[in-house]
């Protein structure tokens, strides 16, 4: 059981951004970086289906410039065992490009079974994973909560609105991975020493056609302060006109 | 022909105590090396005071005085032992032939004296074990045979030694009287006995006293008596008690190439913490102090001592070989085949002897190792354990990883951001030292906020107060401000030495950039890690926790206090352990409070001090849950309020919080503070007119 899991470095998300001066992205000075959400629980996901079946090996890739060799080593000490840099200078926002370079790579490494985090938590498109299994012409399933492989099929739940789902598939497939299946494990600093000895492989991103970019990034308007009408029951008028012509939910 | 035969015994005897010795000697090799023979005077000292003068034994008011009676008697008697020993040899040898009458005579009564106050405590002790059965005596597994077996040859050695000399008075060797009192007046009993009967009970008394020495000393390597031989090594060895090594953590090097960080077995331990086994006699002092223990937790020092002497004794005979002497399996020895073998290799201290949950019931508070009269360290195979758990099996509670996780990203254990770290001091004309490093300036000290103190509302609070009272005083302060991150204390109690490591080394660059000399911190495990543990990474700076500080500046009336009287308020204050029994930092806070004269009035819980109960948040338990038996911040709460206190006062942080939760659950009304709040609070606000203030609240605060 051969296993990918495509991963992205991504700032920490509970800090307040500041737009760069380009206008075009946010201002990385002072940033925190960390593997992104949901690809840590592909990871984690995946590290648990080789434990449990006792065989294969968890291989990690993601795509940038050598800062995501930070990112890569976090999962080589998780336990995964090998880890594959696309080199590239700035990552493209466009999700086809980024397809086409883990599309490249994947079809090369005759993998059983590909994991992805169901979207980025900084960019949240969501699309890469669908752009891959496209061109690797394989099954795609999209933000399964819980994941079995057994006799070389998978079998997957989804959350869906009101209720759940459960999908059967062939191997090998692209899945997406949501929170909820594993919480991704802290890394033992044996973990951590073993990390270092383990293959990194860089190679240069063979990216795609560049489609779509960014041409303007904003905060959203700061929120007014709260205003005090009044006090007790005198106030109730004013403040359902209020409710009427201002806030316009009555 | 008697003496060739006590000769022959003798022979046996040692021979069989050699063999013993340089067994468990071997046993202890299988541990780490480490070196104890550093700070010599320091070492000598604690032998002299713990050891001889048995000051640790003392702490307890019952069995500490008859313990230490019959440890001194023990002393005293040996000096009667070597004569008989040299008797058995040496045909009628006495003391008599090489000591002036008069010193022969002190020997004398010192020996008849010594056994008779000894054979009073043997039966006052056995009255203890037998009938009493204190609570601290039990549990753990612990048996009271091995003591009451060992007593009672302590009381025959000296029945035996006193009807030796009865009948030697009987049989006409003339001493006087008063130098014998009890022979004497027991000789009398003999005076109707026939010579050759009197000549036989002397002669029976005597072997009977020589072969009971003889057997203690060979029952000894299989008791938990052992503690006769091993106690005083033990404390010259250990690094429990001395400044600079008082609670500080070992250094671990972690480039060094290891399968195994921490320790998950006794091969990972020291040789001293496999000493302390040998050490440990079971009094379960130590338990009966624990606060995770008193509240119904597993954790029990005892049991994990007791445990790794335990481990050390199942596996030690496998690794070193050597299973038994003369055909004759040894306790704990390895028989049987490899699988056996293979099995018992394959047990480990963790899991099997002592359990994760134990582990991380520790507060790290140190009462039991304060309380060890042995100078045992029960705190470091803890702290070393967790670091097995969390460095190579990464396990530990739920509840710990967001905690490791945050320090890692914001350089707190909670999630909140750096720069949300000086909040606390907006519009307060307080500079960081990157301001004044650019005004080409320096302070007089560093206020070292710590996290808690910077984001913990209610700790805030505090951190403001000591802001005033420096501001107050004229002193020239600045914070890091942003800059400041975690020391790493809680990773480092926590296990996680790499992520501790990483902290500190960060704090220490920090520090040395601006070239920082004196530390001021209201947090005592800042103050701690700081102060004692930093020197380990090469941060050495003059730390103060600010309760000694606020006491300086009160003592040098450098703090304008108020002059009205007020009413008196009934305070308890509540010892922070990383400030007692960590740093023996008692008088300062209770003095600053008491300079806030006379508005306070301290009261003392009974476990105060040196003995002091912990608030239950130290060791990283502030990021674990509770779950099992009492709440130790509620125990502790619950005895601060039996003393009738209006308010409590604290020095810590961690306490704060943890008392002032305990008292909603508790539905109090008392409220707790800070000795810095308290003092701020008597701050004279300077008007107009204060200018001669300074001065006279400095004659106030001399009275």
């Amino acid at each position: 059981m051969k296993i990918a899991v495509c991963i992205k470095r991504v700032p920490e998300m509970d800090v307040n951004f500041k737009i760069a001066a380009s206008g075009k992205g946010v201002d990385e000075a002072g940033l925190k970086w960390d593997m992104s959400d949901f690809d840590g629980y592909a990871v984690e996901a995946a590290l648990q289906l080789t434990e449990k079946l006792g065989a294969g090996e968890v291989h990690v890739i993601s795509l940038g410039g050598d800062v995501v060799q930070e990112t890569l080593r976090k999962a080589l000490s998780m336990g995964a065992a090998k880890a594959v840099q696309l080199k590239c200078d700035a990552v493209p926002y466009d999700a086809f490009a980024i397809a086409a370079a883990l599309a490249a790579e994947l079809k090369a490494g005759g993998y059983d079974l590909i994991m992805f985090g169901k979207m980025s938590i900084d960019g949240a498109n969501g699309v890469t994973q669908f752009v891959v299994a496209e061109l690797l012409g394989l099954p795609l399933v999209h933000a399964c909560s819980k994941l079995e492989i057994a006799g070389g099929k998978g079998t997957a739940r989804r959350e869906i609105e009101g209720g759940g789902e459960l999908v059967a598939f062939p191997l090998p497939a692209v899945v997406s991975i949501d929170e909820g299946i594993a919480r991704p494990r802290y890394p033992s600093l044996k973990g951590i020493m073993a990390a270092k000895k383990k293959p990194l492989e860089v190679r240069p991103a063979q990216l795609g056609e560049v489609r779509l970019t960014v041409e303007k990034m904003e905060l959203p308007p700061a929120r007014a302060a709260g205003r005090i009408i009044g006090e007790g029951a005198g106030a109730v008028p004013e403040l359902v006109k209020l409710l009427q012509t201002e806030a316009k939910v009555l | 022909m008697s003496h060739v035969a006590f000769a022959l015994v003798l022979a046996l005897a040692l021979g069989f105590f050699s063999y013993n010795a340089q067994r468990l000697v071997r046993y202890l090799r299988i541990g780490h090396d480490e070196n104890r023979l550093n700070d010599i005077p320091r070492r000598a000292w604690n032998l002299l005071r713990i050891g001889i003068a048995q000051t640790k034994i003392l702490r307890d008011p019952l069995a500490g005085p008859v313990h230490a009676l019959v440890f001194w008697g023990f002393l005293v008697l040996q000096v009667g032992a070597l004569e008989i020993i040299a008797q058995g040899l040496i045909p009628g040898f006495t003391y008599a032939k090489i000591l002036p009458g008069p010193l022969y005579w002190l020997f004398l009564a010192s020996q008849e004296l010594t056994a008779a106050a000894v054979l009073a405590a043997v039966a006052l002790l056995l009255y203890r074990r037998i009938v009493v059965k204190p609570r601290r005596l039990q549990g753990d597994g612990v048996h009271s045979g091995d003591a009451i077996f060992i007593l009672s040859l302590i009381g025959a050695l000296m029945v035996t030694l006193l009807v030796t000399s009865a009948t030697d008075r009987a049989l006409g060797v003339d001493h006087p009287a008063a130098v014998q009192p009890l022979s004497a007046a027991l000789a009398q009993l003999f005076a109707s006995v026939p010579h050759g009967a009197v000549q036989a009970i002397h002669h029976v008394s005597w072997w009977l006293h020589a072969l009971l020495i003889l057997t203690f000393l060979n029952y000894l390597p299989y008791s938990k008596h052992l503690h006769v031989i091993v106690s005083l090594p033990n404390t010259f060895l250990s690094n429990t008690s001395g400044p600079g090594t008082v609670g500080a953590m070992k250094k671990m090097d972690l480039e060094q190439e290891t399968e195994v960080f921490g320790a998950a077995d006794v091969t990972h331990l020291s040789w001293k913490n496999l000493l302390d086994g040998y050490s440990c006699t079971e009094c379960g002092r130590c338990t009966s102090v624990c606060p995770a223990n008193i509240t119904g937790k597993a954790l029990s020092p005892r049991k994990i001592v007791v445990n790794t002497r335990q481990r050390l004794l199942e596996v030690a005979p496998a690794i070193v070989g050597g299973d038994d002497v003369f055909g004759m399996p040894f306790i704990g020895a390895a028989r049987g085949d490899a699988e056996s073998r293979a099995a018992l290799l394959d047990h480990k201290l963790l899991d099997n002897f002592i359990t994760e949950e134990e582990l991380w019931s520790c507060t790290s508070c140190r009462a039991c190792v304060y309380e060890c009269p042995v100078s045992i360290d029960q705190l470091e195979i803890i702290n070393e354990m967790r670091r097995n758990l969390v460095l190579t099996e990464s396990r530990f509670p739920e509840e710990v990883q967001p905690a490791f996780e945050s320090l890692e990203r914001n350089g707190s254990p909670w999630a909140f951001q750096p720069s949300e770290r000086a909040q606390w001091a907006e519009g307060m004309d307080i500079p960081t030292m990157a301001e004044l490093w650019e005004r080409g300036e320096r302070p007089d000290i560093l206020f070292w906020v710590g996290c808690m103190g910077s984001f913990d509302d209610r700790a805030k609070k505090t951190t403001v107060a000591f802001a005033r009272i420096l501001q107050a005083a004229g002193i020239k302060f600045a914070i890091l401000g942003q800059e400041e991150t975690c020391n790493g204390d809680p990773a480092r109690r926590m296990g996680n030495e790499y992520l501790y490591q990483m902290l500190a080394q960060q704090a220490i660059e920090t520090l040395n950039r601006y070239e920082v000399f004196t530390i001021v911190t209201s947090c005592p495990h800042c103050f701690h890690q700081i102060g004692n543990e930093f020197p380990q990474f090469g941060g050495n700076y003059e730390v103060i926790h600010h309760s000694t500080y606020i006491e300086r500046l009160l003592a040098d009336g450098m703090v304008p206090l108020k002059h009205e009287t007020g009413e008196k308020l009934v305070m308890a204050y509540h010892d922070s352990c990383y400030l007692g029994r960590y740093n023996d930092v008692y008088d300062a806070p209770r003095e600053a409070l008491k300079r806030a004269l006379p508005v306070v009035q301290l009261v003392e819980a009974p476990r105060s001090r040196d003995k002091g109960l912990c608030c239950g948040a130290g060791g990283g338990r502030m990021w674990m849950e509770e779950r099992v038996g009492q709440r130790i911040n509620v125990e502790r709460k619950k005895e601060l309020l039996a003393t009738g206190a209006e308010a409590v006062a604290v020095a810590c942080p961690f306490c704060m919080t943890m008392l002032n939760d305990a008292g909603m659950k508790l539905e109090s009304t008392v409220p707790v503070y800070d000795i810095a709040e308290v003092v701020a609070a008597r701050i004279e606000a300077r008007s107009g007119d204060g200018e001669a203030r300074p001065s006279e609240g400095r004659s106030e605060a001399g009275e």
